[in-house]
């Protein structure tokens, strides 16, 4: 039986580009594609999808406020985000409001089959690459263009120390030098905007 | 049948227009995930046309449309972006796109462009704005890979230059920028838009 799986993106694009690659697919049928409207909840309950691919980023408003509203009306559908990036954060927030994990949009179609599977079979994704809440501290302070010494201080630790959680946000991150880490900051701080 | 080369890095994203454009008798002779396979596929098919998402790794939308613009007569550029603002379509014109299209758009629009564009309708007419723009095209594709999180010997790989010559092209947009390192290089970049909001510690498809 085929898996019926619901498009929920604000970007009508996206939306039609993923929902033509999905129809495309053995055993996947998709039965309805809407832009993250108030109104999606109730067409979904009476549609009662499989799977509820869900985009972060809606006009408006946030992806994460429909997946509570979604499981509480409809429990045998689940829900799978689809994010622009796949912030170990932005999953962990997901998990915890009721979705079985998040899925980049820069992944492959394999890749997405297979989440949309696991997520039917109720499995949650896994998550990888979370930063600790100091890791955090010191990487807003590096994107606010804080040197060692000025972050050191206003953490209260050792410059040595900044220096360590440095080594290691790069690491986590497969990112090489300190511009790139202003970079991800930034990023990660205009997608917080969003959730 | 109109032949088509699409760049986006979201590989998802990717195949789902490819999917669309195959529905609707479009034939997308190659694609790719960052902008200099991009440039490298469209130099090889000259395709129709050239699909270039504006925030691509290595090479963004914007360069890669200036470069095929002046060195591939045979293939007229359609940018795609998630942002549809007057700067950013302005910057689409200056570089040499013939459309502008945002992923807002249903995908009607989008085959439209493309069929309108092939046969021979500029749809992003010049007008009389300038588009104010310091940094040469060598300093903009540093800029970019800087941006990632890239050190200078693997950008000297990428971009087939000497460690030297790239040091030298950092040290002259640190200058033009007014800044003293790397990373107020980055935010400074980002703060005037000369940036796409690459993303560092992703690898290219």
């Amino acid at each position: 039986m085929a898996l019926r799986i619901w498009i929920v993106d604000d970007h009508a694009l996206v939306r039609e580009a993923l929902g033509s690659l999905l129809a495309a697919q053995d055993g996947i049928d998709v039965v309805g594609a809407t832009s993250g409207e108030n109104q999606d909840v109730a067409r979904i309950e009476a549609e009662a999808p499989d799977v509820v691919l869900l985009d972060i980023a809606l006009a408006g408003s946030s992806g994460f406020e429909l997946i509570p509203r979604i499981r509480a009306r409809s429990p045998e559908t689940r829900v799978l985000m689809l994010s622009m990036h796949a912030e170990a954060e932005f999953a962990e927030t997901a998990i915890e409001r009721g979705a079985q994990g998040l899925v980049s949009k820069a992944a492959s179609v394999e890749e997405l089959i297979g989440a949309i599977r696991s997520a039917a079979a109720g499995a949650t994704l896994p998550v990888s690459g979370l930063l600790t809440p100091r890791e955090r501290d010191v990487l807003d302070a590096i994107t606010a263009g804080l040197r060692d010494d000025e972050i050191a201080e206003r953490l209260a630790i050792r410059v040595k120390t900044v220096d360590g959680h440095c080594q290691r946000l790069m690491r986590k991150l497969g990112i090489h030098t300190r511009a790139g880490l202003v970079a991800y900051g930034q990023r990660l701080q205009s997608q917080q905007d969003l959730a | 049948m109109t032949r088509v080369v699409l760049g986006d890095d979201h590989a998802l994203v990717r195949a789902g227009i490819r999917a669309l454009l195959d529905a609707a008798g479009i034939d997308v002779v190659s694609e790719a995930g960052d902008g200099r396979e991009f440039l490298h596929a469209v130099r090889a098919e000259k395709p129709d046309i050239a699909l270039a998402d504006l925030s691509m790794p290595l090479l963004d939308g914007l360069e890669a449309t200036r470069q095929i613009s002046t060195t591939v007569s045979e293939t007229r550029v359609i940018v795609l972006s998630m942002y549809g603002d007057a700067e950013y379509v302005r910057g689409a014109r200056e570089a040499g796109a013939w459309g502008y299209v945002v992923k807002d758009d249903a995908a009607r629009r989008l085959i439209d462009v493309i069929e309108r564009v092939a046969a021979g309708e500029n749809c992003l007419p010049a007008d009389t704005g300038s588009f104010d723009d310091p940094l040469t095209p060598r300093e903009r594709e540093v800029l970019q890979l800087i941006v990632e999180g890239r050190k200078s010997d693997e950008i000297a790989t990428i971009m087939n230059r000497s460690v030297h010559t790239v040091r030298n092209h950092r040290a002259r947009l640190m200058r033009k920028l007014a800044v003293n390192t790397a990373a107020d290089l980055v935010r400074v970049a980002e703060e005037r838009g000369l940036t796409r909001l690459a993303a560092p510690g992703r690898k290219t498809s």
